[in-house]
Order: structure tokens, then sequence, then C-alpha cells
């Protein structure tokens, strides 16, 4: 079960049997059942009907033109217009694609200061929920359909009932921190005499607040600077993957660690984790801890801080082993940072303390211009479930959150809620809460709206529509004025709160319009916001944490990179996303270290029970290495109402298998085992677990498509290279060679060199050392690409379709491992194998080094791809369903829609090179450096991607690949790729680590 | 002798054969090939008049052409910037004057039933102007290459293409047809020949790769 500790990658514990197996089905010569006089006639069918097919007329197709063009229309021509992305409350700044008036695309927008141009798969994602045909489309009562004029009517009855008779008016909500919609709420409120606006968020980041009350006088999230820190520990955070702001994160991160720019050293990243995270898949040294640890860890690591700094702090335990960590965070105080992100506010004292002894606050961690990103109370959601139970509220209004799913007792709490006289759900689609709604409003999309929002104190960012609503939906913000008797437009509401409040906290623009014009223009401002003066920092709030070891398996819930909460369980590409570490799609599952598992005798896809306080769950297991041997990690965000829909996703064949699981949903909500303790939701949990005797099928790709050269396939003299190289820190910075060298030899060529590349030469580096898998970049592409969703079955037939997957390597013995991902897309190789076995002509090479796939020429042979070394070609074994014309409105128009038995890949987005290339000849200049950016480049936080002309020798990809990090993957096969990695830089070796901490 | 006969018949009806098929044999085409195609449009637009007569250009409605892929049929509106004013044509408006003159009345204000269809879509009723009524002109589609095709008309009009080159000559045309089979073998004759002779005297490069039109 374990691996040899070597410096071997690997990507499975089944390697190589399962590696080795390129067919998923055995090939059986004998089950074909065709005999030859079937065989003839079957095909005379087929070529009698190809004939009569090409007989028929081509559709007679309308060109209908506007009546009066809008100026800044030209149809054919893409509109970009500033907004900001609402995937989730980390508020990123985006430019969204617009053609012919319809959203097709999101980028990252590069101008705004905290997401840097970066936009993370969730985010790109959002698009689809646009024209989601299961977005509620009216007003609901009762859930049956129902009219504007009927809800305002009996709402504001009620309402002004409630007024008169001083009943309770409750605002549930997830973090608001857009200005106008938090003073819409507060006035709404204020005008009764018992109202409140409740906050959670279904992941919580409240005990952060809450120990910053505690310890500063002031409840806030502060703002981390992960680009100023030069060593970072980090306490089950995963900032990288889905805490609190992501992106920013990421690129921040990045910023500190980028070898290119000249920055003395790249930052130091500790990661204590009990499961194995998107983060400490990055880090330079990785600790197992168990949940039940972080909070005696802590403590521990003040100690050794505080005895540094003079200043007294009991610690009991063996701190021997953190001295180094401690060492490096003194000798980088006031630029180091300490995060935590355990939902535990002793902890997180503790945690400030550390920060506090450093002297990080207002460098590393600002709390006078704070994070606004997470402002849940989970303390206020416990009241106000006391509240319900009591009886006390009449009207309850839901935005944002779906409480009978993200929260455990869902039975007792929907009998709470039905119990409430008037409950007001604003929800975009039928989700459990809103089902026990008397009324829903629904909310428009984000790309429908006027808005704004807050992320960090004083960086403010709009939201404009970017096209007409599509059904008969209102913005929340209109319902709220509306049941004011104040109707007015959701731009009136937004610029008419801009105009008194945001306007004056600038001084740059001296008018309104002007400031107004710019911003809606930029998306993006920053205020000269006065900083709130720091607190004095109250040391007696901090109290040291013993150590509580138990032998029992602790349930860690996580929010997964794709799903996170479970508010995008209705979007498919998410769903088929492979998670960035365990490479599972379409399903949530209970990861358990290899040992454990051992020990509880039970294999990959066997179910096991885990049996918590008040629930139990049955998920198939899920072996992890590199997780901590007590701990049982599970996703969040499965198994909703809204997953339903993918009963009938997949394509329909005689051998097809449904998408969904037997109860008709995807994976198996969590929730029941979250708790909400001593006011704070709590996402650990003492757990039994227990074998269920069953097995559940599991579509997990990390095993698909592996690429090496086997031994007897080795090249003559040549020696096979690792697919994943790599080269210490020092080495690098020595500058003479980074990494293994391996032998340059001849190669004989089959080409001569009679093709030489005149004028473009495109080709792309990929910084290994920047990518941390996010995996923003597979749902860029999907988006960009218009490649289709197949379905849990097909997947597991490895008949996935995404033209760009990151390959997940570990290294080590399978109980700490290292990680390294690896995007891998067409390598648009000189000497492409695809091209020369291709009957028909159907990939060929292009003057610009392209490997051209042409969809018409094909007729799908499938030799190219068996014939790919890098396994990236995908073929269209069915015509996916795309029957729904309100879901076809996100397909982009500039790249044909694939059908059946065609095989496709990566073009490098040929066709933003061929719009960029025509855009430059218009105007007579030549194409500049950077002007084409691929889909994933432009999505990737971590600038990891970059694209660019290789015969131009300043171009930044040609730098790149000068660098003395570069190789090239099965570089020993000759086949000469256009892609260049950049090697791994390890801070430590794997040895020194495993010293480090045995 | 009856063998012989029937020789004769066979080679007779054979001959027959060939010729018929060979006097048809303009017509036989690839799947997909619309040459000559030319459907009647909802209004009898005539560029003969326009372009040819008149003189308008050819980027003036199809502006398009410069900055997008698609040259675009003109929105309504690019009409009525003459026919704001140009209601019908020259000769009826003399004739009625004359008329009027011969009965001694005011000139009778006259609209073209076909320029009435797009007054009738901009909603601009000579009774009752009403913009809400608007519709807009569902044209028909000539020049219609297949999806996975991606012409892009600004690489052309900037290297110096004329429109005539493809469109053949629409300035004659009453109603346009396909003049060209607009098949690939056809395109890429054209990119073939500009790379040698060049674009009305510039050399250009016109590449005749695959993902040019295809991706």
């Amino acid at each position: 079960m374990t691996k040899d500790t070597t410096d071997q990658y690997w990507k499975s514990l089944n390697e190589p049997q399962a590696a080795g197996d390129e067919f998923p089905e055995p090939l059986d010569a004998t089950r074909v059942g065709f005999r030859r006089r079937e065989f003839l006639r079957a095909a005379g069918f087929v070529f009698g009907g190809a004939a009569l097919s090409g007989c028929g007329k081509a559709p007679v197709e309308r060109a209908i033109p506007f009546l009066d063009k809008p100026e800044e229309i030209t149809p054919g021509r893409a509109v970009y217009y500033a907004s900001t992305c609402d995937g989730c409350t980390a508020a990123c700044g985006l430019l969204v694609k617009c053609r012919d008036g319809r959203s097709i695309k999101l980028e990252g927008d590069p101008q705004h200061p905290l997401s840097r141009g970066g936009l993370c798969a969730v985010g790109q994602a959002s698009i689809l929920g646009l024209y989601d045909t299961q977005r509620l489309r009216h007003p609901l009562r009762r859930g049956q359909p129902s009219s504007w004029e009927e809800v305002d009517r009996i709402v504001m009855e009620t309402l002004e009932r409630v007024r008169a008779d001083g009943g309770a008016v409750r605002f549930l909500t997830n973090t608001v921190h857009g200005p106008t919609m938090r003073t819409a709420i507060g006035d709404f409120l204020a005008d009764f005499p018992d109202a409140r606006h409740v906050v959670y968020d279904p992941l919580s980041s409240s005990a952060i607040l809450d120990a910053h009350e505690r310890t500063h006088g002031v409840r806030v999230l502060p703002h981390y600077r992960f680009d100023q820190a030069r060593v970072i520990v980090s306490f089950d955070a995963d900032f990288l993957g889905t805490w609190i702001s992501p992106v920013e994160f990421t690129a921040a991160y990045q910023s500190g660690r980028n070898l290119e720019v000249a920055r003395p050293e790249p930052s130091y990243h500790v990661q204590f984790e009990s499961r194995l995270s998107l983060t400490g898949s990055k880090a330079d040294e990785r600790i197992r801890i168990a949940p039940g640890e972080v909070g005696a860890t802590l403590t521990r690591l003040a100690a050794l801080v505080a005895r540094r700094a003079g200043v007294s702090f009991e610690a009991s335990g063996s701190t021997e082993e953190l001295e180094p960590i401690a060492q490096r965070l003194w000798g980088a105080r006031g630029d180091s940072l300490v995060v935590c992100g355990a939902q535990d506010a002793d902890a997180q004292a503790v945690c400030n303390f550390i920060n506090q002894t450093l002297g990080n606050y207002g460098i590393t961690l600002d709390i006078e211009e704070p994070s606004h990103q997470l402002q849940g109370s989970d303390r206020e959601l416990a009241t106000l479930i006391q509240e319900l139970d009591q009886g006390r509220v009449s009207v309850l209004f839901i935005v944002g959150v779906n409480p009978l799913y993200d929260l455990s007792g869902s039975e007792r709490l929907e009998e709470l809620l039905r119990k409430v006289p008037l409950v007001v759900s604003f929800a975009e689609r039928l989700d459990e809460t809103a089902e026990t709604a008397h009324f829903v409003c629904p909310d428009h999309h984000y790309l429908e709206s006027w808005g704004d929002r807050e992320p960090v104190a004083g960086t403010v960012s709009l939201l404009q529509p970017c096209i007409r609503p599509l059904g008969d939906t209102r913005q929340l913000i209109e319902s709220l004025s509306a049941w004011r008797s104040a109707p007015k437009a959701a731009h009136e509401v937004v610029q008419e709160h801009w105009r008194t409040h945001i306007f004056p906290q600038q001084a740059e623009q001296v008018s309104f319009q002007s400031f107004w014009d710019k911003t809606v223009r930029d998306g993006c401002v920053k205020l000269d916001h006065a900083p709130a003066p720091a607190r004095q920092f109250n040391a007696a709030a901090v109290q040291p944490i013993p150590s509580a070891t138990s032998n029992e398996f602790t349930l860690v819930l996580y929010p997964k990179v794709g799903l996170r909460d479970g508010r995008h369980a209705y979007n498919p590409w998410l769903h088929e996303l492979p998670d960035p570490i365990t490479k599972v799609t379409w399903d949530n599952y209970a990861c358990l270290s290899p040992l454990a598992a051992q020990q509880l005798r039970v294999s990959e896809e066997d179910v096991i029970r885990i049996k918590g306080a008040s629930s139990v769950l049955e998920l198939p297991v899920v072996i992890q290495p590199g997780q901590h041997d007590r701990v049982v990690a599970v996703a969040l965000g499965y198994g909703g109402k809204i997953t339903e829909r993918f009963a009938d996703l997949a394509p329909r064949w005689l051998e097809a298998k449904p998408t969904v699981a037997e109860n008709g949903r995807v994976g198996t909500n969590s929730a029941p085992l979250l708790e909400l303790s001593g006011g704070t939701l709590r996402y650990v949990a003492a757990v039994e677990l227990q074998a269920a005797g069953k097995r559940h099928p599991l579509a997990c790709t990390q095993v698909h498509h592996n690429i090496r050269v086997p031994e007897n396939l080795a090249p003559p003299g040549g020696e096979v290279r690792p697919v994943i190289q790599e080269t210490a820190l020092a080495e690098h910075q020595s500058n003479v060679r980074s990494g293994k060298e391996y032998s340059e030899h001849e190669h004989a060529d089959l080409w001569g060199e009679d093709h030489p590349f005149t004028g473009h030469r495109w080709a792309m580096a990929i910084d290994l050392n920047a990518c941390t898998g996010c995996s923003a970049c597979v749902v860029a592409c999907q988006v960009e690409n218009n490649t289709p969703v197949v379905g849990k079955d097909e997947v597991r037939r490895s008949r996935e379709m995404h033209w760009l997957r990151i390959d997940r390597y570990y290294q080590g013995d399978g109980n700490d491992v290292r990680v390294a991902h690896q995007p891998m897309m067409c390598q648009h190789c000189e000497h492409a194998p695809c091209e020369t076995v291709c009957p028909v002509l159907a990939t060929v090479h292009s003057e610009e080094g392209l490997n051209q796939q042409v969809y018409n020429r094909c007729v799908g042979t499938r030799y190219c791809a068996n014939n790919c070394p890098y396994k990236v070609r995908r073929f269209n074994w069915f015509d996916y369903p795309r029957n729904s014309t309100l879901e076809n409105m996100v397909l982009n128009p500039d790249v044909t829609v694939r059908s059946r038995g065609v095989m496709e890949k990566c073009t490098f987005c040929v066709q933003r090179i061929q719009e960029a290339k025509i855009e430059a000849r218009r105007q007579g200049k030549p194409v500049e450096d950077g002007a084409i950016q691929p889909a994933c480049q432009q999505t990737c936080p971590a600038g990891a991607i970059v694209f660019g002309d290789l015969n131009d020798p300043d171009s930044r990809v040609s730098q790149l690949l000068r660098s003395s990090r570069r190789y090239q993957v099965l570089e020993e096969i000759n086949v000469r790729p256009s892609v260049g990695y950049l090697r791994l830089v390890r801070q430590q070796s794997p040895a020194t680590e495993g010293e480090a901490h045995g | 002798m009856k063998s012989s006969i029937a020789t004769i018949v066979l080679a007779t009806g054979l001959v027959f054969a060939v010729l018929t098929l060979a006097a048809r044999l303009s017509d036989v085409r690839l799947p997909g090939n619309q040459q000559g195609y030319e459907p009647v449009q909802p209004i009898a637009y005539s560029h003969r008049l326009h372009a040819g007569e008149l003189q308008v250009d050819c980027l003036y409605c199809h502006s398009g052409a410069e900055q997008s892929r698609h040259a675009g049929v003109p929105p309504a509106g690019v009409c009525m910037n003459c026919h704001g004013f140009v209601t019908t044509s020259l000769g009826a408006l003399r004739a009625e004057d004359e008329l009027a003159k011969q009965e001694g009345r005011e000139p009778r204000k006259l609209i073209s039933p076909e320029l009435a269809k797009l007054y009738n879509a901009m909603g601009l009723d000579e009774r009752k102007p009403d913009p809400s009524q608007a519709q807009p002109i569902a044209w028909t589609k000539v020049h219609n290459l297949p999806d996975f095709v991606y012409f892009d008309h600004r690489a052309h009009q900037q290297a110096g293409v004329r429109c005539q080159t493809c469109h053949g000559p629409v300035e004659t045309m009453e109603r346009v047809r396909q003049f060209e089979s607009l098949s690939m073998g056809w395109c890429v004759n054209c990119h073939r020949q500009a790379n040698e002779i060049g674009v009305a005297g510039k050399p250009v490069n016109a590449s005749i790769d695959c993902a040019t039109c295809h991706y």
C-alpha cells in the first residue's frame, strides 16, 4: 500500500497496475457479434443515408439587423464591461465579455487591486448560472407562480400589521458587504421597532472575528497581506483554495514567491493541517496534525515566540520540533504571518497573540482597513434559532443562504420556519429553504444587476448589468424599496448611494458624473478611507490551550475548491471539475489516510458509515496520502436538492449509467454533522467509523491519461526523464544550472529543417513553481472552448472532455507526501506524432507552430489520440446534449461546437490568436507581446502560464523559456513540444524535511 | 442482325444519356454549395440602383466589414439616413407633380410600397407613428458559410481585396445572388494566388493554414 521513499513522483497508490491500464475496458474481439451480411446491410444503409443527406437543401437562414444600432455595439465584436464577481464574497474584479448582447465569458480584471486579473474556477463557472433553465423566472407564492403585484400587496399588508404589532422582523443573509445593499437593508429594518440583520456564512470564519473582538476590542476580519510576508505559517487555513479570498491570496502569495523578480528570498511557507489541502500541497514544509491539536500547537509556538520577545506565555509539552519554525518567524518578525482556519476563538486568540508579539499587525495583517469578505456571526445565528424556537419571529427574510441545507438539524429547523407567519426567500433557485418559504422573490443574477461591493475597507467595486434580465425577476434592493412604498430602480438606488456616501470619500474627481462614469468603466475605486485607529492589544484575553490528544477519529468538514458551500451545486462544470487533490468528480467522499484505511479494512470505493453525535452518513472511501491518520475528511456542498437536475445529464445509450446516486442527487450532504455549539459553527467533530459493507463507484481521473515512457521504449542513448522535475532553491540561486542535468544527445529527425517558422512561433511557458493546482484554468478553458460536460459514468470510462487537465503527482511514502501540480494540454509538438498517423490530414501543423485540429475533416479514427504521448486528445463519443436554447447562449460563437465522432484538443485558443492578429493588422501595428492571452493564462491567479511569440526574443515567453529552470516533458522522445515547463523549486530537500519532524 | 440493332439502340441511348448528363453537369455540385442562390427578400431592395446607379459605397451600409468579422446587414436606421427624405423614385414624384399641375392641386405625398415596408418596420406608420410597433426586418442570408468556417471581413478589407472579388458584380444585381461557389478550394486558390501576385499591387501574407478559418 505504501510507496517507496524515493524521489520518484507518482499519481496513485495503486500504481503501476492502474496507471498502466491505458484502456479502461478490456478489448475483447469476441464480444463483437456482427456477421458479414449484417455488417454489409448496415453499411449499405449508412452509405445510402449519407448520400441522401447530401442532397438536402441548405436551411434558409435569416439575418436580422438592429433597427437603430447602439453606438458601441458592432455585430461580431466583443464588448467588455467591468463588473464584480458574485460567485462568493471575495468579490474579485471582472471584465464581462459580451457578444451581440449576451454575456459569454468572464475574465479577471487586471486593474483590480485585489484579484489582479485572476479568477477562480467558481467565478469562471458562475456565468452558466445566468442561462440556467431552472433559475426561477417568476415570483412564487406557496410554490405556485405569482405576480409581483400580488406578492407586493400581501407582503406589504403583512409588514404593516407587524409594524403595528411590534412583531420581530429578521433579515437572514450571508455576508453583505455592498455598501448600497447594507444601507438598503438597514433602512428597511429601521422602519420596524424590533428588527435585526442576522449574518452567517455557511463557510464561517466567525471565530477570527470573535477572537479579534477579544484581543483587539473590535470585531473585524483582518486583511491578510500574503505578499508582505517572508514567513507564512498556516494552521488548517486553505488560503490558496477556499479560505476567505483565494484568488487575491494566490496572487499575493505568488508575488512573494516569484523567482523571476529581484526579491532576495521567496517566502517560506509552513502548513500545519489535518487533511491534504491545496495550500498544503504548495507548502515548503507540511506537518500533519489532528484538528484537536491546532490550539495546543499554536500555544507551544506562541510560547517559543514569546520567549524570544521576552514576554511570558506558558505552554506545556515538547516544543523541540517547533523550534526551527519559531526561529524563522522571529527572524522575519514584522513581516511574517501566522493564520489559522480553525473555527475556535480560543485558538484564534493565540494566533492573534503570536502575530501581535511578532509585530505583524499593520504590516501583514491589516485591521485598520480590514477585510469585509466574511462578516458572519455564528452567535447571532444561534440567537435567531433560539428566537425561532420561542416563536418570537413574525417575519423572516432569507437572502443568499440556505439554512435548511447549510445547517444541521434541518427537520427541526424546517418545523421552526413553518411556524413563522411570513417567510420570504430571495433565492434564485428553488432550494430547500425556498421550498418552505411563503414567498420566493427571485433576485436577478448578478450579471443582470446593479450593485456594489466593498471586499476590503476603502476598496469599492461596482456591479453593472451586462444583459437584460432573462426572466421576470427583481433585484433585492428594488423589492425592498417597493415594500417601503418608495419603488425605485436599482440603478437609481445605487447611484444615489454613491452620490451621497461614496463620492464624498474621494478627492480625485470633482464632479459626481465623471466619478461615476470612471468607476463604471474601471469597475473599482480606491477611496481615501480614514483608517480606523488600531486598538490596544488585550493580552489577558489570550489563554494557553492544553493539549487534547484523543485516539478517536475526527471528522473534518471542508469546502471543495469547485463546490465550496454548495451554492453553485447547480453547475455541471464545477461537478465535473476534478478535485485538485483527489481528482474525483461528481461526488463527495470520506478521505482516509492509507494507514487508517488499512486499520478499518476498507479500500477505495468501499462505503463507510460515519456516526456523529446527531447523524449518520454513508460515504465512499477515498484513500488520501498525506492525511492525518485519525482524521476522516468529507466535503461540504454536495447532496443538495438542486443537484436532482443531473438525473438525465449524461448521453443516453445502452450501457449508460446515471450521474446521480440512488437518492437522485449528486453526493451526500455532510452538513448534518456540522455543529453549532458555543456560538460557533464547528467543522470538526468526533465520530465513529465503520465499514458499511457496500461499494459506491467514484469517477476519479487521477489515473486517466498517464504519461510516461516505459523502460523498454526508452530512447537508445537517452535516459528516461521524470515528468516532474525540480531543483533546490540554493541550487537555483547559485544560477549555474537548476536541477539535474540530463545528457544531450543527437536525435535522428524524420523531418528536415524545411519548415522554418518565419512569422510568429507560438509557445507557452508553465511555471510549476507558481501553479497551485487551483483548476481555474480548467473551467476557463471549458467556457471559452464550448467543451461539453459528459457526466459521471462517461468520466468513469475516461471520456472526460477537458482540453486542459492538471496532473497531480505525489512524492513520498504515502504518509507524508509532497505534491506537484502540472497543467497538461496539447503541447503543439513540432514533430507531432498525431500528425503523422492521421489518414485524412485532419491534424496538421501551421506555419506558426500550432498543431491544428480540423473538425470538418476528422473522420474519427482516433489514431492521433492513441499516438499522443501526452494523452491530451479528446474524442466526442456522443453528440453531448445541447438542447436548451437558453443554456446554449453561453456558447462562444467563435468556436465550433463539435459533433459526434470528431477528435478535439487544445488549440492555444486559436480564435484569440486570429482575433488579435487581425485586429493588429487593422490598426496597422504588430501584435504586441501579451495581447494574446489564452483563456487559461488570463484566468490564472498565480500567473503560472505565459503565452507568446518565440520568434520575438524579447517576449516574456522567450525570456522564460531561456530560464535555467526550463525543461520539456518527455523531452527524450524528441517530439519538440512548444510548451516548456519551469522546474519546481523546493526550499527543502525531501531528506532534510524528513529529519525536521521525523 | 438483331444484336446489331440492339447495339445501335443501346449506343444511341448511351450517347443521348451522356449528352443530357453533360448538359446538366454544370448543375452538379458538392453538398453545401449554394452558388447561384438568389432568395426573395422581404423588401425588394435593389443593389443595382443603390450601388450601381447611385454609386453608394459598399461600406456605407456594410460598415461592419471594416471593424468586425461580419460585414453585416445595415440597421434600418442607416436606410433612414436617406429614406427619411426620399420616399419614392424620382420618376414617380415628377409624374405626380405633372399630374397635380394639370389637375390644379397640391401634389400628394407618395410612398413607394417597398419603402412603406421599411417605415412599417420602424414603426413609422403614416397615420399613427408608434415606435412600440417596430419590428426588425428579417432579411434572408445569401452568403452562408458552414458553422465550422470563420471568415473575417476585416482582414480582407484591410488587405485591399475588393468586395466584388467574392461577392461578384453586386452593383449590377437587382436581387443579390451568390456569385461564387465560396467553397474551400475556391478560397485557398485565391489565397495561393494572392501570395504569388499580391493584392492590388501590394504583397500580402494570405495564410493557407487550416486554423486561419477552422477553429
